[in-house]
């Protein structure tokens, strides 16, 4: 009668089990792009993030509401700055914000600080709670010398959402 | 000998399932913010997992895979390894089943494994894990194996 070797066959896959719990948790803690071991997955409490060393989520910069941002945008004191893609920024965009793709900020930086000096407030969107590039692109301004930027976390979408001014 | 039980053919499903996991976890290893990005994606998991699967899952990818080339215990790699393609088919049929668009982060982070390509994701798991499934059941001796093991149901027969 064939049986299966259970005993050999669990230590076998303990120890592989063993060695790659421990490697990956050695790995995560000592690399810069390690994560948190829990992340933040909730978009109702802010931006979702797994919590990178290297990336930064400040909530002490995002504006979580649409009324509030709404608010900055009539007072005409801010520019909106779009972290999308040049393509998705073609298809809608807020009103007047300018596009600034995260993606490609190393080249298209240089033509932005042209236009804005570093005093000049930003506030930067993507596509909602579930995409950090605008925090991202809020931490390379920052990085750059801009020392006047926020986040308005429900980006395009919750904007959409409320029947604000968009073009295209 | 028969094709199907020949050591040859047994170390060219070994090499090619291995190569697909060492080369599916260095991406992931690299980018594990990113992987776990994807894996909230796919709106399957507990909020408390997702960074846990994001850091070891792609370990156990990498040893099981390196495991599978060197011929380390094959038996217990091949099965974890069909455990996981298991559960990435489960995974992916489900998101496939309520039309939800997402990233299935098999290979490339940059979001070029498109949506559209799901059913082809599908068809290359199952693929590998049918070659992965006769790694686990060949109970020959190996060829190439720095540490032969039997198959599922048998210890080792010459």
């Amino acid at each position: 009668m064939m049986m299966i070797p259970v005993k050999s066959l669990c230590k076998e896959i303990v120890l592989f089990l063993g060695l790659s719990i421990g490697c990956a948790l050695l790995v995560n803690a000592l690399s810069p792009k390690g994560i948190a071991l829990f992340g933040d997955w909730d978009p109702t409490q802010g931006v979702v993030t797994a919590k990178a060393k290297d990336m930064v989520i400040d909530h002490e910069l995002e504006i979580d509401s649409v009324a509030q941002a709404k608010q900055i945008y009539d007072s005409g004191r801010a520019v909106f700055v779009d972290a999308r893609s040049a393509d998705a920024y073609a298809e809608a965009h807020i009103a007047g914000a300018v596009s600034l793709p995260v993606g490609r900020f190393d080249t298209a930086i240089e033509t932005f600080m042209q236009h804005y000096p570093p005093q000049t407030y930003l506030v930067t969107y993507c596509s909602g709670r579930e995409c950090d590039d605008s925090h991202r692109l809020a931490q390379f301004l920052m990085e750059t010398g801009f020392f006047n930027v926020s986040i308005f976390i429900d980006g395009l979408p919750g904007w959409q959402q409320e029947g604000h001014p968009i073009a295209k | 000998m028969q094709l199907r039980t020949h050591p040859l053919l047994e170390l060219s499903f070994r090499w090619l399932v291995g190569w697909v996991f060492i080369v599916s976890s260095i991406n992931k290893i690299g980018a594990p913010a990113d992987f776990a990005k994807i894996i909230y994606g796919y709106y399957l998991f507990p909020a408390a997992t997702i960074n846990l699967i994001a850091i070891i899952l792609p370990f156990v990818e990498l040893f099981t895979g390196l495991a599978l080339i060197v011929g380390y215990l094959p038996r217990a790699a091949a099965l974890i390894v069909s455990g996981m393609l298991i559960a990435f088919i489960v995974a992916v049929s489900i998101n496939l089943a309520r039309g939800h668009q997402f990233d299935c982060g098999c290979f490339s982070l940059s979001q070029s494994d498109l949506p559209s390509s799901a059913r082809q994701v599908l068809i290359r798991d199952i693929f590998l894990l049918m070659l992965s499934l006769h790694v686990v059941f060949f109970r020959y001796n190996r060829k190439w194996c720095l540490r032969q093991s039997g198959g599922l149901m048998t210890e080792l027969r010459n």
